[in-house]
C-alpha cells in the first residue's frame, strides 16, 4: 500500500532519518514506535508530506508520491491535539475538506451524516463546537474528518497522548474497533510500547532515525533484534556477574531476560538454572506482585501473577529459576 | 527547521506577492517612520545664524541659556509626582476592591472603573466644569467663601490631581488581573505562619504585583512626561504644549521655534527610550509566576482592627466620590438648559443638549429684542460638533482597520517565519513607534510633509483636506505597536498543527489563513480594533499637535466649545453641548468595552449556549417549540 524506499531527511546538518525503508500493507495497522527525537513522527510527516526527503521515494499504490501537494496524496491525519478548528461546530469541522473540494451540499450533508453514524456521534454532538465535547469524543471527530475524505490511509500521530490513562486505554480499544470496520489501512505514531503491542498489526522500532526491527507484536516482544529493541519494549533484567558464569553464557555478549520469565518458587524446568535468593521489597499492584530479589550479589526484577496464596514477604528466602531459552542475547 | 513541500501551483504569484509585500512594508516604514523623524533629528542640528552659516550647536546653548530647560523639568516633576500619586490611588483602589473586605466593594469598582469610560479631553473638561473658576463646586464654594480664590484649580495642582485620577485605569485592569492571579493558599499559609493581615500584604501579595506596578509605574511616568491634554486646559508649562506652540510659531516671532520644537521631541524621545528599553529588560528577566497547580481564588480579607476598617471604608468612598462626582455631574447637567447650567441649579429635565435647536432673544444695550436663530443647538444639531464627530469617526475607524490590517498581515507573516531574520526585523519595525513620543512622530509628520514630498505623489500633506489623510497615517503609525503586541498573543493561541491539518484537507494558504486562522484571531482583532477606534475618536493630543482647520478632530471641538460661549449671544448652551458630548462618548466607549470583554470575549461554545438559550425565551413566549425539538 505504501512504500518508503531509502528515505532520507535533513534539518540543516542534522540527519533525522537514514534510510529507512518501510512497506507498509493494504489494511493494516502500522505502527511506528520510538522514544522521543527518533524520527517517528518525520518519517510519518514524510509521507503525509510536510517534510521533502533529501532523497529516497514514498509510493503510495505504487505510484510515487514523494513531491506530491499534501492534498493530493488522499491521506487522512489524526493529529496529536486532533487539530478541530475551534471556531467551527462539529458538523463543520467534519464537512471543511468536502467543502473544500466543492462537493455538492447534499452529498457533504449524506457524507457527514454517514461518518458520524459510523463513529456514533449523535446528531446533538454535531450542532456542538469542539470544545464542549470530551476528550473521546473529540477524538471521533478528529477520526470522522480524517476518513470523511476516503483517503487511502489514514495517519495518526499520538492520537491518545494528551488523555489520562483510563480514557487511553478505552479509546485505544475503540479506535481498534473503529479500523477493523472501516478496513482502512492505518499508520500510527506513538512512543508507548504497550499501546503499540496491543494496537498493531506490525510495529517499526525506532531509534535515532533508524529502524532497528520491525516486526508483529510477538516479534517485536519476545525476539527484540537488537538490545535497543529488548530494552525499549517491556521491562528486562540484565544478567550480569556470577550468574552469568553460573549459567554458562558467553561472557562477551549481553544478556537479558523478561521479569515474567524469571519464577520464584516453581516447579524446576528441564534445563531451568536454580538460584537463591533474598526477597528485598514486594510492589502490589492487585493483577500481579513485583518483586526485587537479591541473587547471587545481583538484584533480580520478577513479576508473579497474583493467585492469593503464593505471595512473599521482604526478608523471605526464595528459590529463583530462569530458562535458559528465555535469554536474550546480543552483541556488545 | 522543517522543509515543507510548497503548493506547486501559484508559487511564482505568491514570491510577487511576497516581494509586492517586502516593498510596500518597507515604503511604509521608511518613508513614514523613519525619514520624517530623521528629519527633526537632523533640523536640531541644522539651524543657520544669522549669516546663513549653519550653526549645529544653537539650538543646545540656546536650551541651557534660556527657558527651555523649565519645560523639561516641569514635566519631569509632574511625572515623578504622577507615580507617587497614581500608584497611591492605584493600589488602594484595587486593594479596597478585590483584596480588602470592604462594603459595597462591587459599587466602588463600578465607580472607579468610570474612567475607562472617559477620559483624556473628555475628562479633563469634565473636571474643568465642576472646579474651574465657574465650575459647580467652585460656585457652590465660593457661596460659602465668599473670598476663595475662584482660580484655584489651574496649574500643576490642577494637573497632578486630574491627571492622578485619570491614569489609574491601567493600575484597574493589569493591577486588579495581577491581585486576581495569587494564589489564596499563600495567603493562608502566611496566616497559618503567625503573619498578620497587612504583614501578608506587604510580605507576601505585594511582592508578587511588583513587576505589573514596575510596569505600571513606568507606563504612567511616560504618561506624565508625554501629558497633553490636561496641561494644555488647565494652564501648565510642559513639553507638550509647549512643542505644540511652537510648532504653530514663525521665525519672525521668535528665535528658531521649530528647531527647538524638535530638541523638546527629541529630549522626550530620549527619556522614552531610555525608560522602554529598562521596561523591557526588566520584563525579560521573567514574572514571579505561581508554582500551584491547584490554585485557590483569592478571598477578600477582613480589617481586624475596627479603627483601621472605618477609616479604609471612609478612604474608600472619599475616593469613589472624586471619582463619580464628575460623572454624575455631567451627566445630570447634560439635560439642563444653559440658564440652569450658568445658575449650577436643577431646573427641568430637558433634550435641547443632544438634538434640535432654539432660537435666543436677548435684550440689546439699546434696549432692542434681538433674535438669534439657533443659538442653542444640540450636540446632534451643531453642524461644527457633527462636523468633528463625523470626521473622528472616519478618521479613527479607517486608522483602526488600517492598523489591524497590517499587523494581521504583518503577524501572520512573523509566524509562518517564525525563526528568519525577515520576521524580527517586520516586528521591530511594528514596534518602532513605542519607541517615539507620539508628539514626535506628529511633529514630524506636521514639519517634514509640510512640503511636496515626492514619494507621496510629490503632494504637501498638510495643505488643506490632505491633512485628513496625515492624521489618519499618524493614528495609524501610532497604534500599531499595541496592536502587535496583542494581536501576536491571539496568533500563540492558534495551533500549528490546525494548519497543517487544514493543508491536508486541501485548504490553500489563503483559504487556511482566511477559513481557520482569521476566525481565531478575530475576537482579538476586533477587540483591537474597537479599543483603538475608542481611543482614537476622542483622541486629542495628535489632532492638537496637527491644528488645522481641516482636521479639527471632535476632541478639539470639545476643547473649543466654550470658547465663544454667549458671546453676541450665539452659541448660547455650548457647556450643556460639551456635557452631553462627554456622555456620548461615554457610551460610545461603554458599549465599545461591552462588545469587546461582554460579548467578543464569548467562545463559540458559549455562543451557540446563548443562541440555544435565546431559541427556548422565543419558543416559550410565541408558544412553539424550538427547532432542535422539531429536528428530533
Amino acid at each position: 500500500m505504501i512504500r518508503l524506499d531509502d528515505i532520507v531527511v535533513r534539518f540543516g546538518d542534522f540527519e533525522a532519518l537514514h534510510n529507512i525503508n518501510v512497506h507498509v500493507k493494504e489494511g493494516e495497522f502500522f505502527t511506528f514506535l520510538g522514544p522521543s527525537g527518533c524520527g517517528k513522527t518525520t518519517t510519518l510527516r514524510t509521507i503525509t508530506g510536510f517534510i521533502e526527503p533529501v532523497s529516497g521515494t514514498v509510493k503510495m499504490k505504487g505510484k510515487d508520491i514523494t513531491h506530491v501537494p499534501i492534498e493530493k496524496r488522499a491521506i487522512g491525519i489524526v493529529f496529536q491535539s486532533y487539530a478541530l478548528f475551534p471556531t467551527m461546530t462539529v458538523h463543520d469541522n467534519i464537512a471543511f475538506g468536502l467543502k473544500i473540494k466543492k462537493l455538492p451540499k447534499q452529498e457533504i450533508e449524506n457524507r457527514v451524516q454517514e461518518i458520524a453514524r459510523k463513529v456514533e456521534l449523535s446528531q446533538e454532538q454535531l450542532k456542538k463546537a469542539v470544545a464542549q465535547l470530551s476528550g473521546g469524543q473529540q477524538q471521533r471527530v478528529a477520526i470522522a474528518r480524517a476518513l470523511v475524505t476516503e483517503p487511502d490511509i489514514i495517519c495518526m500521530d499520538e492520537p491518545l497522548s494528551n488523555l489520562d490513562a483510563k480514557l487511553r486505554v478505552q479509546l485505544r480499544n475503540e479506535l481498534k474497533n473503529m479500523q477493523r470496520e472501516f478496513g482502512i489501512t492505518t499508520i500510527y505514531v506513538t512512543h508507548d510500547q504497550e499501546e503499540a503491542l496491543t494496537l498493531s498489526d506490525r510495529i517499526a522500532v525506532f531509534n535515532k532515525g533508524y529502524i532497528e526491527q520491525i516486526g508483529t507484536p510477538n516479534e517485536v516482544y519476545n525476539h527484540s533484534a537488537t538490545e535497543f529493541v529488548a530494552n525499549f519494549i517491556g521491562d528486562i533484567n540484565p544478567i550480569e556477574g556470577d550468574i552469568l558464569g553460573k549459567m554458562a553464557l558467553n561472557p562477551n555478549q549481553h544478556h537479558f531476560i523478561r521479569l515474567e520469565r524469571v519464577t520464584v518458587n516453581h516447579e524446576e524446568r528441564p534445563g531451568e538454572c536454580r538460584l537463591q535468593g533474598v526477597i528485598e521489597s514486594a510492589e502490589y499492584y492487585g493483577l500481579y506482585i513485583k518483586y526485587s530479589i537479591r541473587c547471587m550479589g545481583q538484584r533480580l526484577k520478577v513479576i508473579e501473577k497474583n493467585d492469593g496464596i503464593r505471595i512473599y514477604e521482604a526478608g523471605q528466602e526464595v528459590v529463583v529459576g530462569i530458562a535458559p531459552g528465555d535469554i536474550m542475547s546480543y552483541p556488545v | 527547521m522543517q522543509k515543507a513541500i510548497g503548493r506547486q501551483k501559484g508559487l511564482s504569484a505568491e514570491k510577487l506577492w511576497k516581494v509586492f509585500g517586502a516593498v510596500l512594508f518597507g515604503y511604509l516604514f521608511l518613508g513614514f517612520m523613519v525619514i520624517p523623524c530623521f528629519n527633526t533629528l537632523i533640523s536640531v542640528f541644522s539651524v543657520k545664524d544669522a549669516s546663513g552659516k549653519t550653526d549645529p550647536f544653537a539650538v543646545i546653548r540656546f536650551f541651557f541659556s534660556g527657558t527651555m530647560p523649565s519645560f523639561v523639568w516641569n514635566s519631569v516633576k509632574l511625572a515623578l509626582c504622577l507615580i507617587v500619586t497614581v500608584n497611591v490611588v492605584g493600589i488602594s483602589i484595587v486593594l479596597l476592591t478585590e483584596y480588602f473586605d470592604i462594603k459595597g466593594a462591587k459599587i466602588l469598582r463600578l465607580g472607579y472603573m468610570t474612567t475607562l469610560i472617559y477620559s483624556g479631553v473628555a475628562l479633563v473638561t469634565g473636571y474643568q466644569f465642576l472646579y474651574d473658576n465657574d465650575g459647580i463646586l467652585t460656585s457652590w464654594l465660593a457661596q460659602t467663601f465668599p473670598g476663595m480664590n475662584r482660580q484655584w484649580f489651574s496649574g500643576f495642582y490642577a494637573v497632578l490631581f486630574t491627571m492622578t485620577f485619570a491614569c489609574t485605569s491601567n493600575h484597574a485592569l493589569f493591577l486588579r488581573n495581577a491581585i486576581r492571579g495569587i494564589d489564596y493558599n499563600t495567603v493562608e499559609a502566611a496566616r497559618n505562619l503567625g503573619a498578620r493581615p497587612f504583614k501578608v500584604l506587604f510580605k507576601v501579595v505585594m511582592p508578587t504585583l511588583l513587576p505589573t506596578l514596575f510596569s505600571l509605574t513606568v507606563m504612567t511616568f511616560i504618561t506624565g512626561l508625554c501629558a497633553m491634554s490636561a496641561p494644555t486646559l488647565l494652564g501648565y508649562d510642559s513639553i507638550n504644549p509647549e512643542i505644540v506652540r511652537l510648532a504653530g510659531s514663525s521665525a519672525a516671532d521668535e528665535s528658531f521655534p521649530q528647531a527647538r520644537a524638535a530638541l523638546l521631541s527629541v529630549i522626550l524621545a530620549m527619556f522614552t527610550i531610555i525608560l522602554l528599553t529598562t521596561l523591557n529588560h526588566y520584563e525579560r528577566k521573567g514574572h514571579y509566576l505561581s508554582v500551584s497547580k491547584t490554585k485557590q481564588k483569592l478571598q477578600k480579607q477582613k480589617i481586624d482592627n475596627p479603627v483601621y476598617n472605618v477609616l479604609a471604608h471612609i478612604y474608600a468612598y472619599v475616593l469613589f466620590i472624586i471619582y463619580m462626582t464628575p460623572v454624575v455631574m455631567i451627566v445630570v447637567f447634560s439635560f439642563q438648559n444653559w440658564q440652569a447650567i450658568q445658575s449650577k441649579t436643577l431646573s427641568g429635565f430637558t433634550f435641547i443638549n443632544y438634538f434640535g435647536t432654539e432660537d435666543y432673544t436677548y435684550t440689546r444695550s439699546n434696549g432692542k429684542q434681538k433674535v438669534v436663530a439657533d443659538a442653542i443647538s444640540g450636540l446632534f444639531a451643531n453642524n461644527k460638533t457633527v462636523g468633528g464627530i463625523r470626521l473622528s469617526f472616519i478618521m479613527s475607524a479607517i486608522a483602526a482597520a488600517l492598523t489591524c490590517v497590517i499587523v494581521v498581515l504583518v503577524v501572520n507573516y512573523i509566524f509562518k517565519n517564525k525563526h528568519s531574520k525577515k520576521s524580527r526585523v517586520a516586528e521591530a519595525c511594528l514596534l518602532f513607534p513605542w519607541l517615539l513620543p507620539t508628539i514626535l512622530i506628529c511633529y514630524s509628520y506636521r514639519i517634514y510633509f509640510n512640503d511636496n514630498i515626492w514619494y507621496v505623489f510629490s503632494k504637501n500633506l498638510y495643505y488643506r483636506e490632505n491633512v485628513q489623510i496625515l492624521i489618519i497615517i499618524a493614528y495609524t503609525v501610532v497604534k500599531l505597536p499595541f496592536a502587535l503586541r496583542m494581536i501576536k498573543a491571539a496568533f500563540y493561541a492558534i495551533d500549528d498543527e490546525l494548519e497543517d491539518a487544514a493543508r491536508n484537507l486541501g485548504a490553500s494558504s489563503l483559504v487556511t489563513f482566511l477559513r481557520v486562522k482569521l476566525p481565531i484571531v478575530l475576537p482579538s482583532v476586533l477587540a483591537v480594533f474597537a479599543l483603538n477606534f475608542n481611543a482614537l475618536f476622542t483622541e486629542y493630543d495628535m489632532g492638537a499637535t496637527f491644528q488645522s482647520s481641516h482636521g479639527t478632530t471632535y476632541a478639539m471641538v470639545i476643547q473649543s466649545m466654550t470658547d465663544e460661549e454667549g458671546r453676541n449671544g450665539f452659541n448660547r448652551n455650548a457647556t450643556g453641548r460639551r456635557c452631553a458630548s462627554t456622555v456620548f462618548i461615554m457610551i460610545v466607549s461603554g458599549i465599545i468595552l461591552y462588545l469587546v470583554y461582554g460579548v467578543g470575549a464569548r467562545d463559540l461554545a458559549e455562543r451557540l449556549a446563548l443562541k440555544e438559550k435565546r431559541g427556548r425565551i422565543i419558543a416559550r413566549l410565541t408558544g412553539r417549540k424550538p427547532k432542535e425539538e422539531k429536528a428530533a
